[in-house]
C-alpha cells in the first residue's frame, strides 16, 4: 500500500502515532515531501488538540493587575467579579460556595476551576498540595507545560525547529500555512511565533480570509490584548458567520469582565443560528457567573431543548433542583447522566446523595460503594465527606466521625470535613479538639460561614467574648443574611456595651 | 355554622406549649460534585501522561 495513503488512513482512524511514525519514515527518504509534512503537523496538533473554546486559564498577575476592566468597582449585576444579587438561587445555609462566593457549580470546565478570588492574600493562597496552585501568569500555564512535555518525549528535538523557519515564505502558501499554524499554536504553545506566521497569512490573502483573522484574534486572547481580539473577530464575524467566532467574542467579553455584553453578543449569534446549543449554553455559563440562578436555568432548559443529551445542562439542572429541596427531581437527571453513559465516581456520589435525601434507602449505600471503587486520590475525599452525611442522617455518629475522618486521609486541605468533625466533638464535650478543628476548617476556607459561626458560638458559651465577637463578625462577613450569627453579634454588641 | 363542624379550642393545662430557639452549630452541607467537562479531562489525562513521560526519562 502506498505509505502516504496509509498515513492519511491512520489520521483518519484518530491512530496518530502511527500516522506520525509513517510520516516521519517518508521524511527521512524524502525531507521535501509536502504531504507528509503537512500531515505530521496535523497528526502532532491532533494529539494535544484542545477546544480553544473551552480553554481559559487566569494567572495571579492578570487577575490582579486586571487593567481592562471599566469599572474597578461596578455596580451589581454588571461584572463577574462580585458574585450577583443571587436572584432565584438557594441562600449560602443551603448551597456551599465557591471560593469565589458563587454557589457551587455543577459542572467544571478549565474555566470555572479558577473563581475569580477577591483579594491578593486569597489568589496567592495555595493549598499545600499542588494540584489546583494558580500559575503566577497564564504565559507559564498548563498549556506551557503539557508543550515542553511534549517536546521531552521526542528524543531527537522538535519536529519543526520555530526559530529556524521562514515565516513569510510559509505565511504566503495557504496549503501549508494552516496546519502549520495550528501545530505551533496547539501543539508548540508559541503564540509569538504563531501570530507572527496568522499576521503574514492575512496579508497575505489581502485580509480576505476570515479564518485568519478568527487565529489572529485567537493569538492576541492568549496574549491578552483583549480589544484588538475583540476587533479581529468582529471583522472576521463581518465576513462569515460563524458559530465559534461568536464563542470566541463572548470569551473576550468575558474576560473584560463585561458579562451583560457577552450575552447581548451570544444572543445576536442565536439571531443567526437559531436555537444553537453552545451559544445557548454559553449564555446560562454567564449568568451562572453572575450567580442569576432562574436565568441560569431558563437558558440550561432551552439547550436541553435543543440538545438533550447535553451533560453540562443536566448535571447544572439535577445540581439546582439538588440544592432547591427537590432532591427526587435532581435524582431524574442524574439517572438520565447513567443512561447516557457517564460512569464516574461524581455522578455515583450525586446519585447516592439524591437517593438518600429522596429517601430511596436501598440505593444509597450501592451507589456510594460504587463511587468509591471509581474514585481516585482526587475525589475520594468528597465521596467519604457525603458518606459521613448519610451516616448523619440515619443518626449513626461512629460511622460519620470515621467518615469524616477517612476525607481527611485522603485530603488533608478538606475544610467542611473538619468544621463536621468539630461539631461531632462538640457534641461529645470535647471543646479542646472542636476548637481546633473549627480552627482549622476556617484557615482553610475563609469563604465559609459555618466554622465562623461555629467557633463564635463555642467561644461565647466558654465566655472567650472577645473571640466570638471577630469570629462572628467574620460569619456575618461570609454570609451576611445568617440570622443566628448576627442574634449573636448583636448580644455580644449590648454586652460590651453595658462594660 | 355551614358545614355543621364544631372545632373546640386546645389548651394545655401546665401552662402553654413554647419551643424556645436554642441556637446550635451548623454543619456543612452536604456536597453534589461538579461533573467534569471532556476537555478538562482530556487536559488532566494528557497532564498525567506528561508528567509520567518525564518521570520515565529521568
Amino acid at each position: 500500500m502506498d505509505p502516504l495513503f496509509l498515513a492519511y488512513s491512520y489520521f483518519r482512524r484518530r491512530k496518530y502515532e502511527q500516522c506520525v511514525e509513517l510520516c516521519s519514515q517518508l521524511l527521512d527518504k524524502n525531507p521535501y515531501d509536502q504531504a507528509a509534512w503537512s500531515l505530521k503537523t496535523r497528526a502532532l496538533t491532533e494529539q494535544v488538540y484542545i477546544d480553544e473554546v473551552d480553554v481559559d486559564e487566569e494567572g495571579i498577575a492578570e487577575l490582579i493587575m486586571d487593567d481592562n476592566s471599566i469599572a474597578q468597582v461596578a455596580r451589581p449585576g454588571t461584572s463577574l467579579k462580585v458574585p450577583g444579587t443571587g436572584q432565584g438561587a438557594p441562600s449560602q445555609g443551603v448551597r456551599p460556595m465557591s471560593q469565589s462566593g458563587r454557589p457551587l457549580t455543577g459542572f467544571v470546565r478549565p474555566g470555572t476551576q479558577s473563581t475569580r478570588p477577591g483579594t491578593m492574600e486569597q489568589a496567592i493562597r495555595t493549598p499545600r498540595t499542588a494540584h489546583t496552585a494558580r500559575p503566577v501568569t497564564s504565559a507559564s500555564g498548563r498549556y506551557v507545560r503539557l508543550g515542553t512535555a511534549s517536546m521531552l518525549s521526542s528524543p531527537d528535538g522538535p519536529f519543526i525547529n520555530l526559530a529556524r523557519l521562514n515565516m513569510p515564505k510559509y505565511s504566503a502558501r495557504p496549503n501549508l500555512a494552516k496546519s502549520l499554524f495550528e501545530y505551533i499554536f496547539h501543539h508548540e504553545n508559541d503564540v509569538r511565533n504563531a501570530l507572527d506566521l496568522a499576521s503574514g497569512a492575512t496579508e497575505a490573502c489581502q485580509f480576505q480570509d476570515w479564518w485568519w483573522k478568527v487565529q489572529l484574534g485567537k493569538c492576541y486572547y492568549r496574549l491578552g490584548m483583549y480589544r484588538d481580539a475583540e476587533k479581529q473577530f468582529k471583522s472576521a464575524l463581518k465576513q462569515q458567520d460563524m458559530v465559534d467566532t461568536y464563542l470566541y467574542l463572548c470569551k473576550v467579553y468575558v474576560r473584560l469582565d463585561q458579562p451583560l455584553t457577552a450575552v447581548e453578543v451570544y444572543k445576536q449569534g442565536l439571531q443567526r443560528f437559531i436555537g444553537e446549543a453552545s451559544l445557548l449554553t454559553g449564555i446560562a455559563r454567564v449568568y451562572e457567573g453572575m450567580n442569576d440562578m432562574s436565568n441560569t436555568v431558563q437558558f440550561y432548559k432551552d439547550v436541553l431543548h435543543q440538545d438533550n443529551m447535553s451533560i453540562e445542562a443536566i448535571a447544572c439542572i439535577g445540581t439546582h433542583y439538588f440544592y432547591t429541596d427537590q432532591p427526587e427531581i435532581a435524582l431524574k437527571f442524574y439517572r438520565r447522566l447513567l443512561q447516557m453513559g457517564v460512569y464516574n465516581t461524581e455522578l455515583f456520589n450525586n446519585l447516592g446523595l439524591c437517593c438518600f435525601y429522596a429517601q430511596q434507602y436501598d440505593m444509597t449505600l450501592t451507589c456510594f460503594e460504587r463511587a468509591l471503587s471509581l474514585a481516585s486520590d482526587d475525589n475520594m475525599s468528597d465521596v467519604w465527606y457525603n458518606i459521613g452525611h448519610v451516616a448523619l442522617g440515619i443518626g449513626d455518629l461512629t460511622l460519620a466521625y470515621q467518615s469524616f475522618r477517612l476525607a481527611l486521609a485522603s485530603n488533608n486541605d478538606h475544610a467542611e470535613a473538619y468544621n463536621n468533625l468539630g461539631v461531632l466533638e462538640m457534641k461529645k464535650g470535647r471543646l479542646e479538639m472542636s476548637r481546633a478543628f473549627f480552627q482549622a476548617a476556617f484557615n482553610l476556607a475563609p469563604h465559609m460561614y459555618e466554622p465562623h459561626y461555629n467557633f463564635a458560638s463555642m467561644s461565647d458559651k466558654v465566655g472567650d467574648l472577645q473571640s466570638s465577637f471577630n469570629a462572628a463578625r467574620r460569619a456575618s462577613d461570609a454570609f451576611s443574611d445568617h440570622m443566628d450569627s448576627k442574634q449573636l453579634l448583636s448580644s455580644l454588641r449590648k454586652h460590651f456595651a453595658m462594660l | 355554622s355551614e358545614t355543621g363542624l364544631q372545632f373546640h379550642e386546645v389548651l394545655p393545662r401546665n401552662g402553654q406549649v413554647y419551643q424556645e430557639d436554642l441556637p446550635t452549630t451548623v454543619l456543612c452541607k452536604p456536597k453534589l460534585m461538579p461533573l467534569k467537562s471532556v476537555t478538562l479531562e482530556r487536559l488532566e489525562k494528557m497532564q498525567r501522561d506528561a508528567q509520567e513521560t518525564v518521570k520515565e526519562q529521568e
